[in-house]
């Protein structure tokens, strides 16, 4: 089915050298990147989309689908380049997305719900799978990554909304409560105690957007599929930036030299060491 | 390593052991939040609570019960603090172990947050259903923007049974009925589930072959052409499809479950403070020191008499915290924590009643170890060396009349006469 044997045949490994290149897949994958990705990206996230994506009260239909793609579509981004630059793997996107929901889960669970008491439904995270997926097949379908920015970082953001409609449209059924009506999500947040968070905290429905008819939901994700498609291409050059690899080489007339091909460097080793032994490359 | 080493490692090693073993027995619970490290400033001069009670101190799990008072903004506000454009009354406690129903600031419900005036006074009551069983310290709080929380006094509350048996239905507007604990969970992890279970197979679609090292050698060394396998654009092309189908899917059939939605109300609660009632009594203070080794606020009041009837001085307020004499004490809800209360801790040069008509200067001493317990003598590292608070006096017939004092404070670090 796979052209896997074709692949591994091009390597110019050996059998054991597959084997282990296969346990360090694994070992690799799960263990340090997996993990990696939770560590780094779930803090960068949460500290700038944490509150809406914490909160049911902050989901709202301005900020929230503005802020949580252009913020998740960061790493995603950068991932992108790593997988797909280096390896021609399509997952970078799902990957970081997955390793940010994995460590979205260990923390409503153990802080949320063991520590704090909160009920999961007022804890519940937004769900952007659907749009990481998207965004990998698009740069495989394309490989290109400038195409990628333009449609997949577009619809990226453009998904994020009916893709988390499914899971929230019910907080928005109106409650009236003393004769004030609210959304059903702005009950839970007056219901459950925050201390620490008052409500003028939250930053809902602020601003203009809705002079637009009323159809602020449009415009914002609109103006965060636009913003979403810079942020991808600012971060996949974040992503070129540190997956770089260079070293120097000082010949013998001792020119130093930069050489960007790393697989190369055991090579020039090898081929120094059999100089330096008077033998052949 | 020699003997000596592993000896003296031996020992480290059991003496660390022992402390980790015995550190459960000598610690205690953390049931308050703190609400002594506020600075003094902060609670005499911002908000002055007054008339707080914790209804129903002991509840079971599902119980409605409240919380009530009232609280004066003091007209001394610090310049430090951010003026109370946009406030919201909030409810100190370890986590959401009420939940809170309802919340009226003189009468109006306050879902969201609003401004208020410098110089009035408010009466809340919040209503609360008692959730989580314990042993709580709940305090009602006033958070101001870009201010913080300004901590009220705090009362304990127990909660008893299982939060197992916790409900709190909640009807709709379009007739449904759903329960805050738990509406949207299932269908939530449903979704959850269901797009990492896709996701998961899209990643391992590609797990199951060579993955890095592999493919990174033929990479360097032909290109892309071998790695791009044409399986993998085809599944790609079908899981872009099934994608955008099930998004597609879920958004129409959430908008027929739920066709009647309205977005977050992002509001401001507008609340009127309470009249202003008539005051007879009229007091300015002229004078204000904190005797530090007395642990004793003395203040100098010219005080006059505008009304019809004696009066009488009874109590001292600030921080939540109460001073009373004789007069003050026999107005005391028995209910109020004890720890909050100096009941004999205010005296008076001259404890006779104020006449009508007349005007006269009293040496009032607030004095109690509650300032230094409850932190208040911190006031000597404040930048702006003020009190505040409310002085509470009665006449013959049993009104109360409230006024609000303020002073610059100047200290005394040595008892005087000494």
């Amino acid at each position: 089915m796979f052209r896997t044997d074709e692949i591994i045949k091009a390597s110019k490994l050996p059998p054991e050298g597959v084997a282990m290149s296969r346990h360090i897949d694994y070992i690799y994958f799960i263990p340090i990147l997996f993990v990696t990705i939770i560590g780094t990206f779930h803090m960068h996230f949460d500290l700038l989309a944490g509150d809406w994506d914490f909160w049911l009260d902050w989901k709202d239909r301005q900020w929230w689908p503005i802020v949580t793609p252009i913020t998740a579509i960061t790493f995603c981004s950068a991932l992108q380049y790593y997988n797909w630059v280096n390896y021609r793997q399509p997952f970078g996107a799902t990957i970081t997305i997955l390793a940010l929901l994995a460590g979205k889960w260990v923390t409503i669970v153990a802080a949320w719900w063991w520590w704090s008491n909160y009920p999961y439904n007022f804890v519940m995270p937004a769900t952007l799978l659907p749009s990481a997926l998207v965004l990998d097949i698009v740069l495989l379908l394309t490989r290109n990554w400038t195409l990628t920015a333009v449609i997949g970082a577009w619809m990226f953001a453009a998904l994020f909304y009916p893709t988390n409609w499914a899971l929230f449209a019910y907080s928005h059924t109106p409650v009236v409560v003393d004769g004030t009506l609210l959304s059903w999500a702005d009950y839970m947040g007056f219901l459950y105690v925050r201390t620490g968070t008052p409500e003028y905290i939250r930053m809902i429905e602020v601003g203009s957007l809705r002079t637009f008819g009323g159809h602020s939901t449009m415009i914002s994700s609109f103006f965060a599929a636009f913003a979403s498609s810079l942020m991808y291409i600012l971060w996949w050059q974040f992503g070129k930036f540190f997956c770089t690899a260079y070293f120097y080489m000082t010949d013998d007339r001792q020119r130093t030299t930069k050489v960007h091909d790393v697989f190369a460097y055991g090579e020039l080793v090898r081929a120094e060491k059999a100089k330096l032994a008077g033998g052949k490359v | 390593m020699n003997a000596k080493n592993v000896f003296k490692l031996w020992v480290l090693g059991l003496c660390g052991t022992a402390t980790l073993a015995f550190t459960p027995a000598f610690t205690t619970p953390a049931f308050a939040h703190g609400e002594r490290s506020q600075e003094p400033f902060l609670r005499m001069r911002t908000v002055n609570w007054y008339d707080t009670e914790w209804v129903g101190k002991k509840t079971a799990v599902n119980d409605v019960t409240a919380l009530k008072g009232r609280f004066h903004l003091s007209e001394d506000w610090p310049r430090a603090v951010v003026k109370p454009n946009r406030t919201f009354l909030n409810i100190g406690s370890p986590s959401s172990v009420f939940v809170r129903l309802s919340s009226k600031v003189n009468g109006t419900p306050m879902f969201t947050s609003g401004p208020m005036e410098i110089g009035r006074d408010y009466e809340y009551e919040v209503t609360l259903k008692a959730r989580l069983p314990g042993h709580h310290h709940i305090h009602p709080m006033f958070a101001v923007k870009d201010a913080g929380p300004i901590a009220g006094p705090g009362g304990w509350m127990d909660i008893t049974g299982s939060y197992d048996s916790f409900t709190n239905p909640i009807k709709t507007l379009t007739g449904e009925t759903f329960d805050s604990e738990t509406k949207g969970t299932a269908s939530g992890i449903m979704w959850h589930l269901f797009w990492g279970a896709v996701a998961l197979f899209w990643v391992g679609f590609f797990m199951v072959r060579p993955m890095y090292l592999v493919r990174a050698r033929v990479l360097a060394a032909y290109g892309d052409e071998i790695l791009l396998d044409p399986i993998d654009r085809k599944v790609g092309v079908a899981v872009l499809i099934f994608t955008l189908v099930v998004v597609t899917i879920g958004y129409f059939s959430a908008e027929s479950s739920h066709p009647i939605t309205v977005p977050l109300q992002a509001g401001e609660t507008k609340v009127k403070p309470l009249p202003v009632k008539p005051n007879p009594l009229v007091v300015e203070v002229t004078h204000a020191e904190y005797d530090v080794p007395g642990r004793a606020l003395r203040m100098v009041l010219h005080a006059t008499n505008n009304g019809t009837q004696p009066v009488s001085i009874g109590e001292f307020t600030t921080a939540g915290i109460r001073f009373t004499n004789k007069v003050g004490a026999a107005k005391l809800d028995p209910n109020y924590p004890a720890e909050l209360v100096a009941a004999s801790g205010l005296t008076m040069d001259n404890e006779a009643p104020i006449m009508p008509g007349m005007t006269v200067d009293i040496k009032v001493e607030s004095k109690d170890v509650l300032w230094e317990v409850q932190r208040l003598v911190d006031i000597l590292h404040d930048p702006d060396q003020r009190f505040a608070g409310l002085l509470m006096s009665y006449s013959d017939s049993g009104e109360r009349f409230i006024n609000p004092i303020w002073a610059p404070v100047l200290p005394v670090f040595t008892r005087m006469g000494a």
